[in-house]
């Protein structure tokens, strides 16, 4: 309980700081601040990550797509993207297209994306920025805790109880092309100058904003968009349980998975606490965790891991947890040379053992991803109420 | 002094300074295919790049060779909407070349795979994506195997061969190399004009000779190259081929 109120206490902080100050009198962002605390509190309490954060992403995609799209009417009176938007370079820039514009950046100095550099929500720098920060800090945990797309997934992976397509003999082809598919963009938006993935492989269009429909090749576009929302967003990860999107197609999720040797914390799990259920591997949403991954006793999941923490809420001896990729990494050395770890020193009194909860990487690493999801939603959601309330009850926003 | 400039530091200087994008329109087809293969030593892969240039080179000839034969009359008909057109039938024939070429003299197993009885599985494992693919080749039923039949499964053909489709691709450095060139008093000098320009423009693939240093240490990384190759032959067919050819986008 000492453990929940101190975190919540920070988490507090950090809402008033990226969501409340400046928006006192406002009921929506009161609304939000109280809601954001109360599934902090209960993720902490309870331990159940997974199933909070789960909560938290699923809301967030859905009222992100609302808030948005209120924000397209607001500025140019449409979803569409007109070739006035680009030519004059205001379109809202996302995190996927990071790694496709890094190489022509690097060639020749252009930014092949028509967005604003600095001053918008979605500029350039200012999402670069935070790309760079979530790195060093969460990694590829971006995608299972932050990311406001991936929620379509997670969401309709939940609704069945049981998968009606087991895809856990297909993890490693589909990881292997999620990197070829990463590579593919990152080469075609060198020879073209453009994002390719925004101007045909997008399936977020839907809940963002599509091409305007001028000509026969944007229609296709739209077609394409609208089968890969389907089939990627909804229909699969139905039929898998899995994230299909964010585990086959998505270029930011796989360039954050060879980003991820740089941030702070890593997924490990104790082979001799280990009894080979197999139950991470069946529930991990992005295909992290393989049979061999297990049987061959790596002690982590795949590159691929967002550290979303479903593996973490169903091994059954508690084999899975966070830590720091220090630790991490010292712990493999140790067991490279075919010794044990050494174990933490169990605390003699209740202030020493309090002491240790409040650096234990599993609620510092909870801590952090939250911080993020705040840093990241704080706009959008108190927006969306607002939205929803002037939809519902009529009046100006 | 002048006429040197002019002749051998004008060219050289061009390419120099224009070798990037070059080396951004090709680098793309090039690498995949470089990545993919298997035991490629340092000779290989230099051999690979070499048969690519020569491609490149025969493609960017055959263009001087039509421009020399139509003279004043280029004028009237090497257009901008030509120059589009020829760049979307050059991407459509590169697309076909490397979708068809993602196993070109991979190994014996392939050639196999390839043959009309197809369907082969090596191994006791099933074979993953794409090697699952390439077994369920039948030139009978599908087009993409009759078409590596076609190309003959050799890697030298594939990478002459898309280099040679790349050439047809017109990216702003040719046009300035063959304006120049074009401009010079006599053929020979126009040829060396457009050689030294080439020359120039080399260097920027000097960095692809490391590229076993990479592919011979993965398996994964071989194989992630053969599934890029493909999805960018899918692309060039599609969607830079096919849909601007078709619709003029």
């Amino acid at each position: 309980m000492a453990v929940t109120a101190f975190f919540s206490a920070f988490m507090g902080v950090v809402v008033f700081f990226f969501s409340l100050s400046g928006n006192m009198g406002s009921p929506a962002h009161w609304i939000y601040a109280i809601s954001m605390l109360a599934v902090f509190a209960a993720m902490i309490h309870t331990r159940a990550y997974s199933r909070w954060r789960r909560v938290f992403q699923v809301s967030f995609a859905l009222l992100f797509m609302i808030s948005f799209i209120g924000i397209l009417y607001d500025e140019r009176g449409s979803m569409s993207l007109t070739q006035d938007t680009i030519q004059s370079g205001e379109v809202p820039f996302c995190q996927i297209v990071i790694p496709a514009i890094i190489a022509p950046f690097a060639l020749t100095g252009r930014v092949i994306f028509p967005a604003r550099m600095t001053g918008h929500f979605a500029s350039v720098m200012g999402m670069i920025l935070l790309w760079f920060i979530a790195t060093v800090t969460i990694g590829r945990g971006w995608c299972g805790w932050v990311c406001f797309y991936g929620g379509w997934e997670e969401g309709a992976s939940r609704i069945l109880k049981k998968p009606r397509v087991n895809l856990l003999s297909r993890n490693k082809d589909l990881r292997s092309f999620q990197f070829a598919f990463l590579f593919f963009v990152v080469l075609m938006s060198l020879g073209f100058m453009s994002s390719v993935y925004c101007e045909w492989f997008c399936p977020f269009k839907l809940v963002t904003e599509y091409a305007e429909i001028s000509d026969l090749p944007s229609l296709i576009a739209t077609v394409i968009f609208i089968g890969l929302f389907l089939g990627l967003v909804i229909v699969l990860p139905l039929l898998t349980r899995k994230r299909t999107q964010c585990s086959a197609l998505c270029p930011f999720g796989a360039f954050q998975s060879l980003m991820d040797r740089f941030s702070s914390y890593r997924v490990v799990i104790d082979v001799d606490k280990c009894v080979r259920c197999m139950k991470c591997a069946e529930a991990c949403s992005f295909c992290a965790i393989d049979r061999e991954t297990i049987r061959e006793e790596k002690g982590r999941p795949e590159l691929t891991c967002a550290k979303c923490g479903e593996c973490l809420s169903v091994c059954p001896t508690g084999a899975i947890r966070y830590e720091f990729s220090f630790q991490a990494a010292s712990d493999a050395r140790i067991r490279a040379k075919g010794c044990s770890p050494v174990p933490k020193n169990v605390p003699s009194n209740r202030f020493g053992a309090y002491f240790q909860a409040i650096l234990d990487p599993q609620y510092l690493f909870v801590f952090t991803a939250f911080t993020f999801s705040v840093i990241v939603s704080g706009k959008f959601i108190p927006d969306a109420f607002i939205r929803i309330a002037s939809i519902a009850f009529g009046g100006p926003r | 002094m002048k006429m040197f400039f002019s002749s051998f530091a004008e060219p050289l200087a061009l390419g120099l300074s224009t070798g990037t994008w070059c080396a951004m329109y090709c680098v793309p087809v090039l690498l995949p295919f470089l990545l993919g293969r298997d035991e490629s030593g340092y000779k290989k892969n230099s051999l690979l790049i070499a048969f690519f240039l020569l491609g490149r080179l025969a493609a960017y000839g055959a263009i001087g060779f039509a421009l020399s034969r139509l003279g004043l009359l280029a004028m009237e008909y090497f257009d901008p909407v030509l120059a589009r057109r020829l760049s979307s039938g050059a991407y459509l024939v590169c697309g076909i070349v490397l979708a068809s070429g993602i196993y070109a003299g991979r190994c014996a197993s392939c050639k196999t795979a390839l043959s009309p009885d197809s369907a082969v599985q090596t191994g006791s494992r099933r074979p993953g994506f794409p090697a699952e693919f390439e077994s369920n080749l039948n030139p009978r039923r599908n087009a993409l195997a009759a078409a590596a039949l076609l190309i003959g499964g050799g890697d030298r053909r594939v990478s002459f061969l898309s280099g040679m489709s790349v050439g047809f691709h017109i990216c702003p450095a040719f046009w300035t190399a063959a304006f120049r060139s074009a401009d010079s008093p006599s053929a020979a000098g126009g040829v060396l004009y457009f050689s030294l320009f080439y020359i120039g423009t080399l260097p920027f693939f000097l960095p692809l000779a490391g590229v076993p240093f990479a592919s011979a240490r993965r398996e994964s990384l071989r194989r992630i190259a053969r599934t890029t190759q493909l999805l960018i032959g899918a692309y060039f067919i599609i969607f830079a081929g096919f849909i601007p050819l078709a619709f003029g986008r």
